[in-house]
């Protein structure tokens, strides 16, 4: 049911069902993208660059009954491709909505998006086609890793122990080093770094 | 042992009594109908706690952000959002933001929403980022969102099923833990309860470490190297010069 699996779509560009030739979305695309348009695509409605497809469901969809839900399923189980699925959210459809985005992202585990109309979907996979198509290191919700130095925290963290303040934690990291060597010191090693009765507040916690 | 037991309304199963959901104390002032409709409305056990880091933690992995959608119509609080959300990233396994719809104030016509731009761009960007995203209409849809998503992390055996407060000693070494970088508060309740002592935390193996802490198998190793750390008082940031007090 899902063709058009091995189609390497070109970075800006989009693959569209036939179905869609002609339709206000398509025309509202054509120009902000590269649009090309295949016959069988099968369940899904675009193919966007890096193995994502759209697959759209209508108002008029939602308020029809539960065929959609076969077509997600199916294209699910078929397909191991990303399925972004745009669904169109309208004061008719409203209702139907948190039933719908239980099956799709908490059931099936794939993204929905809801819009308005036709227009909005437009705007959408216009956007979702540009940001595929950048660097994902400008992507400002992806984490970077940070080779930050973890002697502060490191600090911070013996100063949770009661009795010690940012002298006496200095004191004993400069003597044992590491948490883990503190840890396995005994009273005696730690009288030599701190006072008798830190020391012993040290031990026992 | 058992966990203590909340006035439930009957219907609800005591699996979902046990689900436990920490809520960040900031949502007490921003979102206290999320917070009532999970206790009375779903019968969840909610631990507020400073959480710092995120507005909810339904699971061992899972964090929750609670996201206005005004917040998203206009670049001016892109940053904010980006550095929240980065920092979850390095600290759990799984992140969801809940993108909920402004409240219409009393007297208040109903605002229309203008879908912006930047709102699709926002969007496209967290979908990219593997950030998952559900769309609430009100605080009492959020609440039943995030007790959906307790329920799937329960089935997935990834619950929350420690004593979430614990007591004078217990207490301190609670602390401890949650200064240590990219821990999460649900990670460091785990090491309260599997370890006996923070000795026994730190000289533990990394696959010890991620079974008693529940964490995942990087997160284990930075946890293990953070306790061996050898400090260096030269990489200490150097104090600021004082400005005029």
């Amino acid at each position: 049911p899902v063709t058009a699996g091995s189609i390497v779509v070109p970075l800006g560009h989009v693959i569209g069902n036939e179905k869609w030739r002609g339709s206000e979305l398509a025309q509202r695309l054509q120009g902000k993208v590269r649009l090309i348009f295949e016959d069988g695509l099968g369940l899904v409605d675009f193919h966007l660059p890096n193995r994502t497809c759209i697959l759209l469901i209508s108002e008029a969809d939602l308020v029809a009954g539960d065929e959609f839900k076969r077509r997600l399923v199916k294209f699910r189980n078929a397909s191991s491709l990303r399925g972004i699925v745009i669904v169109e959210k309208t004061p008719i459809s409203d209702q139907y909505y948190p039933g719908v985005q239980k099956l799709v992202v908490l059931e099936l585990g794939m993204v929905l998006l809801p819009v308005a109309n036709q227009g909005e979907a437009s705007q959408l996979i216009i956007q979702l086609v540009r940001e595929q198509s950048r660097d994902r290191g400008s992507n400002p919700f992806v984490g970077r890793q940070r080779g930050r130095p973890a002697e502060p925290a490191v600090l911070q963290a013996l100063q949770r122990i009661p009795g010690v303040g940012r002298t006496k934690a200095l004191l004993l990291l400069q003597r044992f080093g590491s948490i883990h060597r503190l840890c396995n010191a005994d009273t005696q090693e730690l009288e030599q770094a701190v006072g008798q009765t830190v020391a012993q507040q040290i031990y026992t916690f | 042992v058992p966990s203590e037991h909340s006035p439930s309304p009957a219907g609800i199963s005591r699996h979902s009594a046990s689900l436990c959901i920490l809520a960040d104390t900031r949502e007490i002032c921003s979102g206290p109908e999320v917070l009532s409709c999970l206790r009375a409305g779903h019968g969840l056990r909610v631990q507020v706690c400073s959480l710092g880091s995120s507005d909810y933690i339904v699971s061992n992995r899972l964090a929750v952000d609670r996201v206005l959608q005004s917040e998203l119509q206009s670049p001016g609080n892109r940053n904010k959002l980006s550095q929240r959300l980065q920092r979850l990233q390095g600290i759990f396994e799984r992140i969801c933001v809940i993108l909920e719809t402004d409240r219409v104030r009393p007297g208040e016509t109903s605002r229309c929403f203008q879908r912006t731009q930047h709102y699709d761009g926002v969007l496209s960007a967290l979908v990219q980022a593997g950030i998952r995203i559900l769309f609430s209409s009100c605080q009492e849809e959020t609440a039943a969102l995030l007790k959906e998503l307790a329920l799937l992390e329960h089935r997935k055996d990834a619950a929350i099923q420690v004593p979430t407060e614990p007591e004078g000693h217990g207490r301190d070494v609670l602390n401890f833990y949650l200064s240590i970088p990219n821990l999460s508060y649900g990670a460091a309740l785990n090491l309260c309860h599997s370890f006996g002592s923070i000795t026994a935390v730190a000289n533990s193996s990394v696959p010890a470490l991620a079974a008693g802490a529940r964490l995942s198998r990087p997160q284990a190793e930075e946890l293990h190297r953070f306790l061996r750390h050898d400090f260096d008082p030269q990489l200490l940031p150097q104090p600021l010069p004082a400005k005029g007090k």
